[in-house]
């Protein structure tokens, strides 16, 4: 896989995720205790043996830019192996802010022709899923493809996705992005295998254009007169761009839908543990069905919940079917329930947080980064969010 | 100076692969990790690792430092390993003698002091306030000394210390001994006389800075005894290492390894993926253990220490435990008061630490408290009963057929 570089599409914030997003994008956030969502593509790159890969970012990417760090955890460092964040830059012509996953690549051509590749993968830092590029590498080969998409089947049909139709011989025969009603059941996994020459023409060309999205843009155009085929994917893919999908992702995990051990994902452990490591986690409490990360200590109860790093939950305290980020306290006899609670929060003693969701709506409560619950609160409102910085008062905000 | 080169014989199956500082201790820490973080956080820039015995483990985990920030062109940790095809090279016959070897490397810094650390110890210590009493008191050497128990006292290099606490008497493992102030093995030196005396001592034959060294240094009656009052321990022992790691489960222990901010490395080598947080199933059961990542826990386990990566099946009951890396004990099985290497089978409905605590007939002095040693890489026929005091080598390979139960005290 010498001959691929890999274009990470990392830039995107998306509304719908709140404040999870507000500090970070989307492919920074943290899932399943200790990872981050673009662990699981730059896995993938690593495990796929491709050297060189460039990390499209935009928004506040500090947290994706430390996370990254040399790229020594997934193996990016060497003479001919490593990983480059690719901001936004002026000063020459060509160059702005992103005005989309067509343009970052466009804006960043000479990063690729450095390596002069004969491939360029393009993918997407925001899915979770494992896979093999050499797969689609060869898939490609045998096709004798011009473009090579991977799509994958979906859940239930939303307007969120590109619908690809693919002939018997794979050959990807239409192509909408987000249509109202779509023709088929197979979704665009946003992975790219172009040849070179061809990526940087249709760059060219749809850099004079009004719009630069692959989907939307640069894939319905090719389908006319290349030879574009599309790779059918039939293992696990995930995705987190609703606060609803983000949670369900989690859940999949306690209901063991996903092997992370056979996935060999790896992470930067490094992170918030500066000056010392974190012990092994403590449990003297009543655990079930729960995932729960190093530095924990867990004298209360936790039930089918996923705890990241450095979750305290005191005596008599109760969190169940939640997602609690890095570091946040739970105070004796709290009661938190389907909540998903962002890093360093406080939740105090005898508060009782989430846990009335209905049909209607994801019932999900969100807590932002630092929030602090003083004690005895009772929340009545649905899907209160709080957001990050309302660090010394409490503030809500319907879903 | 970190001496790292221990044996730890008394540690027995425990040690057979490793040298005795690169022992897994607390579920992700080894040994040496304490006196690396202690000199890391004390701002000792430049550490020589003396290291003989086994030790391709311990220099995996140093790597080059940098886990402990001790990585960049001013801060430096060496692995000195004994070398040969020079005049003064051998393999080191003893702790002044690994030091003696190496002079090269302390004059390439030119340090104003030199300080001698065994990596063998649990402990936390600032040795900025060893520096300063010794630097108060106009010292040619400090020895850090450590009460201990009078009845554990022959096992040490015992001292008297004078009203301005000058040592006055030093004793190295005395039969039958008269005080409680123990050496820590924790020295600081002037360095022009150490580098002297070493010498001196070498030339001589003397190759252990406790018999060799200290009385040349006490003859010259500049030698201070630096007491330590905090958590200390040598855990040359089964026992001692067994308590050791449960002292972590202990309230008020005064062990307290994430305060003290000790680091380790966590990236072991040739690991292609990094371990998952912990699962805890429907049907776990945990009461006061410190439960390390990757593992899988879907049985009952109390008071206990598991390192990353241990599977406990349905059933089975784990209690006052300590098990290391990748173990994995199938349903139905009992294991209580053990302590279980690396990669090591338990089969289902096996019975660990039943019966009589009868001492280990071959290690009497190793084993006799009751804790059961299986050693790397074994495995456990299902239905097989182990009783106290045993020890499984490493690899062993037991069959139920060939034989259902092991009295306590056996060494197979």
């Amino acid at each position: 896989m010498d001959n691929v570089v890999a274009m990470v599409l990392a830039g995107g914030r998306v509304d719908e995720l709140l404040s999870l997003t507000e500090k970070r994008p989307k492919s920074a956030l943290p899932i399943f205790g200790i990872y981050r969502i673009i662990d699981f593509a730059l896995s993938n790159l690593m495990h796929s043996g491709i050297p060189n890969a460039g990390v499209l970012s935009q928004y506040r990417p500090y947290a994706l830019v430390r996370h990254i760090g040399t790229g020594e955890h997934w193996d990016f460092i060497g003479r001919k192996r490593g990983i480059r964040i690719l901001s936004p830059y002026r000063g020459a012509k060509a160059s702005d802010w992103y005005k989309g996953t067509a343009d970052a690549v466009y804006q960043n051509i000479s990063y690729i022709e450095e390596f002069n590749p004969e491939y360029v993968l393009v993918i997407s830092a925001d899915h979770i899923y494992h896979m093999n590029y050499r797969q689609v590498f060869q898939f490609h080969v045998e096709k004798k493809a011009d473009v090579t998409i991977c799509f994958t089947q979906a859940k239930k049909k939303t307007s969120r996705f590109g619908y690809g139709v693919i002939d018997k011989n794979d050959r990807l025969v239409a192509y909408q992005e987000k249509p109202e009603v779509p023709q088929s059941n197979w979704i665009s996994m946003t992975v790219y295998l172009f040849k070179t020459a061809l990526l940087i023409d249709c760059l060219n060309t749809n850099a004079r254009e009004k719009s630069h999205e692959f989907g939307r843009d640069i894939i319905p155009r090719l389908i006319q007169d290349k030879r574009i085929f599309g790779y059918r994917f039939n293992d696990y893919w995930a995705y987190a761009r609703t606060i609803a999908s983000y949670y369900e992702t989690n859940m999949d995990l306690l209901k063991r839908k996903i092997n992370l051990d056979m996935w060999q994902v790896r992470t930067n452990l490094s992170e918030r543990c500066g000056d010392r490591d974190r012990l092994p986690a403590y449990i003297g409490g009543h655990v079930s069905n729960a995932i729960i990360s190093e530095g924990c200590s867990i004298r209360g109860s936790v039930q089918n919940s996923i705890l990241s790093p450095g979750v305290f939950v005191a005596p008599g305290a109760e969190v169940i079917g939640s997602i609690i980020f890095h570091d946040t306290k739970i105070e004796p006899r709290a009661i938190v329930t389907k909540v998903i609670c962002d890093k360093d929060c406080h939740i105090g003693e005898g508060s009782v947080i989430g846990g009335y969701g209905d049909s209607e709506n994801s019932g999900i409560t969100l807590l932002g980064k630092n929030t602090i619950i003083p004690p005895k609160t009772v929340r009545n409102a649905k899907n209160v969010t709080p957001s990050s910085e309302n660090r010394h008062r409490q503030g809500e905000e319907q879903l | 100076m970190l001496l790292a080169g221990g044996v730890g014989s008394r540690l027995n199956i425990l040690g057979r692969h490793r040298a005795k500082p690169a022992i897994v201790f607390g579920g992700i820490y080894r040994i040496i990790d304490f006196t690396m973080s202690n000199v890391a956080n004390s701002n000792i820039d430049i550490v020589g690792v003396l290291t003989q015995y086994k030790p391709l483990s311990l220099m995996a985990h140093l790597e080059n430092g940098r886990p402990w920030d001790l990585f960049g062109r001013t801060r430096i940790v060496e692995i000195l390993p004994p070398k040969t095809g020079e005049e003064l090279s051998d393999w080191y016959k003893g702790t002044s003698d690994a030091v003696y070897q190496n002079l090269g490397f302390i004059e390439d810094f030119s340090p104003e002091l030199v300080l001698v650390v065994s990596g063998d110890h649990i402990y936390h210590m600032n040795y900025n306030e060893l520096i300063s009493f010794h630097k108060e008191k106009d010292a040619e050497a400090t020895i850090c000394l450590i009460k201990v128990p009078l009845k554990d006292a022959s096992q040490f290099g015992l001292t008297e210390i004078d009203g301005k606490k000058r040592i006055v008497n030093w004793t190295e493992k005395p039969q039958d001994p008269k005080t409680d102030l123990a050496s820590m093995g924790v020295y600081i030196f002037n360095k022009d006389l150490l580098v002297k005396i070493v010498t001196e001592v070498a030339q001589r034959g003397g190759v252990d800075f406790a018999k060799d060294v200290i009385p040349v240094f006490l003859a010259r009656k500049k030698v201070y005894g630096f007491n330590f009052s905090g958590y200390w321990r040598d855990v040359g022992t089964i026992d001692a290492y067994w308590n050791a790691n449960m002292d972590m489960l202990r309230e008020n222990s005064g062990l307290t390894i994430e305060d003290w901010k000790i680091k380790t490395n966590l990236s072991a080598k040739g690991e292609v993926g990094d371990r998952p947080s912990t699962y805890f199933g429907r049907s776990s059961k945990i009461r006061n253990s410190l439960i390390a990542r990757g593992c899988v826990i879907e049985g009952t386990v109390q008071n206990s220490i598991l390192s990353p990566g241990v599977k406990i099946s349905q059933n089975t009951v784990v209690s006052d435990s300590i098990i290391f890396h990748d173990t994995m004990i199938h349903p139905g099985s009992v294991i209580e008061k053990c302590i279980i290497d690396k990669s090591v089978t338990i089969e289902d409905n096996v019975r660990i630490g039943e019966g009589p605590s009868i001492p280990n007939k071959k290690f009497p002095h190793h084993l006799f408290t009751g804790i059961t040693v299986i050693g790397k890489g074994a495995t456990i026929g299902s239905h097989i009963t182990i009783g106290k005091n045993c020890i499984i080598e490493p690899t062993a390979l037991l069959d139920k057929i060939a034989r259902k139960n092991i009295c306590s005290g056996t060494t197979l």
